[in-house]
């Protein structure tokens, strides 16, 4: 397995939020606590994604959105990462594809940007016409594995399989890592679920359903990171609701060693999102009083005479 | 945060542009802007002209379907959005085409404010008597038919306390060299997606229009290599301004 790299403090941005090398650089002056970023998922041929409106945050806690994976081509991306450089933070890039043989071609072109690939194996929107790759893909563990090993084939950056909480995925992780993948990502965004505006009685979001992030989603990833610890012991990126210190301790104790942050930069300016990713890296460290993240990292698993719950 | 408004009146200004004035009064800051939602059909960024009204420009599917809504019909609306104007003290306000509706607000909200707006024809400039009634205004168009013929930023500079320009980008690009660094904003627009901060779409150099602006101190403006140049597409791929 290779290492992920060192991602310090080991929070990053979500895929999709944020997105491009320029917002990032603006994050990185601005003195975001951020080890690291993650590229919106890159793809191998332009698509404008679906048609506004794409996000929704009806209900108290959930944000839907629909934007169905909008992306130049992997061309232009190259033009991007090379035009624009990161000071210090590590880049992830995240990769899709309709099939094994796209994946492998768009992280051919992405790898040497790439500290680390990361896989998008459960995108759960879609353009009219398509299927999403959580249908096609993400819940098929052979057809994850296939992509993964492929992508192995093609980098020598550790790959992230980036899991779809809407899937058997422990079957799925299992089938990832013997395939070659070096870390798990829990996860993805849920559902999709569903807004509709009882005046015009319309669903809301052009795309009808949308994926969703959030606090609804953390107690869902939040499971998943605790059951894929609990299986694989390897290193977990995990996503979903952190918008505390707390919300991010919880997802260590339960076998997260990577942080990404998403929803909770919603509505803040550079500034201020800067200022919750200090907020947060600060609560942690005070949590952890000293004692390095590691020892922490899975802690929920202790039995109360100090075993394992997983053994 | 979204709500449905009924429409009240459907009031054309020019050939190209109409206001359209729904049932409910929006607090919201100057600059500041509304995602406007008509159901089945999209949604896209305004900033008020009126505390309950939204001018529209024809320019594409979405906005000419917004044009020809009539009273009773029933539009969404998100926000108010994004950062707007600080209080300005006797400001210039510098508008270009439609851009001219979004300085309506700012220039009721400050004291002693004098227009320097610019159109390609005299129908073009947007709430001109109503501007003569508040302050100065000084006009040019490009055929000549008021004002001024040429350029708005022929105009330029004028003397004033404070500056606020709003327009097509390359209007407000040759502008940025000729007004003062300090006390001189400027309105960004780019396509928008989330228009809440997430997506990053809308970046012009790394600032997210929808949350770090879409009002931007000329300062900050300076910084942006992309502004007056490029701007990412629906799809993130860039285009040239």
């Amino acid at each position: 397995m290779i290492p992920l790299p060192r991602i310090d403090p080991p929070l990053i941005n979500a895929s999709g939020i944020l997105s491009y090398p320029e917002v990032f650089s603006a994050f990185e002056s601005a003195g975001a606590c951020l080890g690291g970023y993650v590229t919106k998922s890159v793809g191998p041929r332009e698509k404008p994604g679906n048609d506004n409106p794409v996000v929704v945050y009806p209900p108290e806690g959930a944000v839907l959105n629909s934007l169905a994976l909008p992306t130049q081509s992997a061309e232009d991306w190259e033009r991007d990462l090379e035009e624009i450089k990161l000071k210090k933070a590590k880049l992830i890039v995240s990769v899709y594809g309709g099939d094994s043989r796209e994946f492998a071609g768009v992280t051919r072109r992405m790898s040497r940007f790439s500290d680390a690939i990361e896989v998008n194996l459960g995108c759960p929107n879609k353009e009219p016409g398509e299927q999403t790759i959580m249908e096609s893909i993400g819940q098929n563990p052979a057809l994850s594995a296939e992509v993964i090993e492929r992508v192995r084939g093609e980098t020598d950056k550790p790959v992230i399989a980036k899991l779809s909480p809407n899937s058997d995925y422990l079957a799925v992780a299992e089938s990832c890592m013997n395939a070659g993948a070096d870390a798990l990502g829990c996860g993805n965004t849920l559902g999709p679920g569903l807004a509709v505006d009882i005046r015009s009685r319309a669903a809301i979001l052009s795309g009808t359903t949308g994926g969703i992030s959030g606090p609804a989603l953390k107690p869902v990833n939040l499971r998943m990171t605790y059951e894929a610890y609990a299986r694989f012991r390897c290193p977990i990126v995990a996503y979903g609701g952190i918008e505390t210190w707390a919300d991010a301790v919880e997802y260590i104790l339960a076998g997260a060693s990577i942080l990404g942050i998403g929803t909770a930069f919603m509505r803040k300016s550079t500034q201020e999102a800067a200022a919750l990713t200090r907020d947060i890296w600060e609560g942690i460290q005070s949590y952890l009083d000293g004692e390095p993240m590691s020892a922490l990292v899975g802690a929920a698993h202790r039995t109360a005479d100090g075993g394992d719950s997983d053994a | 945060m979204r709500s449905v408004f009924r429409v009240v009146e459907n009031r054309r200004e020019s050939e190209w542009t109409h206001t359209i004035f729904f049932d409910q009064e929006i607090e919201s800051r100057p600059g500041q802007f509304m995602m406007v939602w008509l159901p089945r059909l999209g949604e896209k960024p305004f900033t008020l002209s009126y505390p309950n009204a939204v001018t529209v420009k024809k320019a594409g599917a979405f906005t000419e379907k917004l044009a020809e809504v009539k009273p009773g019909d029933e539009i969404g609306l998100r926000g108010p959005l994004g950062q707007g104007y600080p209080p300005l003290k006797r400001p210039a306000l510098i508008g270009g085409g439609v851009g001219i509706a979004e300085l309506r607000l700012l220039a009721l909200a400050s004291e002693a404010p004098s227009f320097v707006l610019g159109g390609r024809t005299a129908d073009e400039i947007l709430f001109y008597e109503e501007f003569r009634e508040l302050g100065p205004v000084y006009v040019a168009t490009e055929d000549g038919a008021l004002g001024h013929k040429g350029l708005v930023t022929e105009l330029l500079p004028v003397e004033a306390d404070s500056y606020a320009v709003c327009g097509p980008e390359r209007m407000m690009a040759a502008c940025l060299p000729k007004l003062p660094a300090e006390r001189t904003y400027f309105a960004i627009e780019r396509y928008m997606k989330c228009a809440v901060g997430l997506c990053g779409q809308c970046t012009c150099s790394g600032w997210r229009v929808c949350t770090d602006g879409p009002i931007f101190p000329a300062a900050t403006v300076a910084q942006m290599d992309d502004f007056g140049k490029r701007r990412r597409s629906k799809s993130g791929k860039w285009e040239t301004i």
